[in-house]
């Protein structure tokens, strides 16, 4: 059957062309423009065949063998039991762990002075300004709370009522 | 050396089939080409069988002959002279002038002898030159 359908495609595609040449040598262009359409659609499926049997031939090849397969899960090495060491009693040994928790400290220190050093990097002069005239406010005054003696003499004096006196006084905790 | 010689038959059967195909197409392109020339005569007898299959009912054998001829004079440069005369059984008779020269005669076969007009089928019986008096 398969050997009917490639001759009836070879053999479409060769009339096909021969009745499109012929067409065109006698100036019949509706003809050849049909024979040539023929052409075409023996090609594609000639071509459609040729792909289809390749991809059959590459599945073939590629075909799952069971009894391959039961010959090699029989000869297969048995798996090594890499966590074995989880099972092993511990008692008045110290056994990989230790290795584990030391490591996990390094690694968690670690990723602690990372964040420490981006938070410290992170604070901004805008923000340190404002907390300054926050603090201001319950601050010390700059002279301290005791009067110097110029200071309080200063306040005795005549004229000390004077208002720019008075502001050269302030810092210094006028009473 | 086998291979070799493989490659070797493959490359001559490449350069063949190119030669070939260049051929081909080169004397396709000659068969085609229009190539006009002066000839004598008085004209172009015309003799066509006809056949319909499958046409308008209104339509008959006569009226779509003539439509396909006056269809294919427009691709050369005589035109039909006179009525087109039926002679019976589907055979029609008819005069081309000026006459035709090889490449319009050519040419009007194939346009008259091509599917140009639905359900009509027209073979060229006689296509010459009436030679002068």
């Amino acid at each position: 059957m398969k050997t009917i359908a490639w001759l009836a495609g070879i053999g479409t595609l060769l009339a096909g062309t021969f009745y499109m040449i012929v067409s065109l040598n006698r100036w019949e262009w509706n003809r050849a423009l049909f024979f040539g359409l023929i052409v075409v659609i023996a090609e594609v499926a000639l071509a459609t065949g040729l792909v289809l049997r390749r991809l059959a031939r590459m599945e073939h090849k590629l075909r799952f063998d069971p009894q391959i397969a039961e010959i090699l899960r029989e000869t297969r090495p048995p798996s090594r039991d890499r966590f074995a060491w989880l099972r092993e009693t511990t008692t008045g040994r110290t056994n990989v762990f230790i290795t584990f928790v030391v490591a996990g400290g390094v690694i968690i220190s670690g990723i602690a002075w990372v964040v420490d050093r981006i938070a410290s990097k992170t604070s901004s002069p805008a923000g340190e300004e404002r907390l300054v005239r926050q603090l201001a406010e319950i601050s010390y005054p700059s002279g301290g709370l005791l009067l110097d003696d110029v200071t309080v003499l200063a306040q005795e004096v005549p004229g000390a009522s004077d208002e720019q006196i008075r502001q050269l006084l302030r810092r210094g905790g006028y009473r | 050396m086998r291979i070799r010689k493989k490659v070797v038959f493959e490359v001559l059967l490449g350069i063949v089939g190119l030669a070939v195909g260049i051929v081909g197409v080169l004397a396709l392109r000659e068969a085609t080409l229009s190539t006009h020339e002066k000839v004598g005569g008085r004209g172009t007898k015309l003799v066509v069988d006809a056949d319909t299959k499958g046409g308008e009912e209104g339509q008959t054998l006569e009226e779509m002959v003539e439509a396909q001829l006056n269809t294919c004079r427009l691709e050369v440069s005589s035109d039909v002279v006179g009525e087109l005369e039926a002679l019976g059984d589907g055979r029609f008779r008819t005069t081309l002038e000026p006459t035709l020269d090889e490449t319009n005669e050519r040419q009007f076969r194939g346009c008259v002898e091509d599917w140009v007009i639905d359900h009509l089928k027209v073979d060229v019986v006689d296509l010459h030159s009436i030679p002068e008096r």
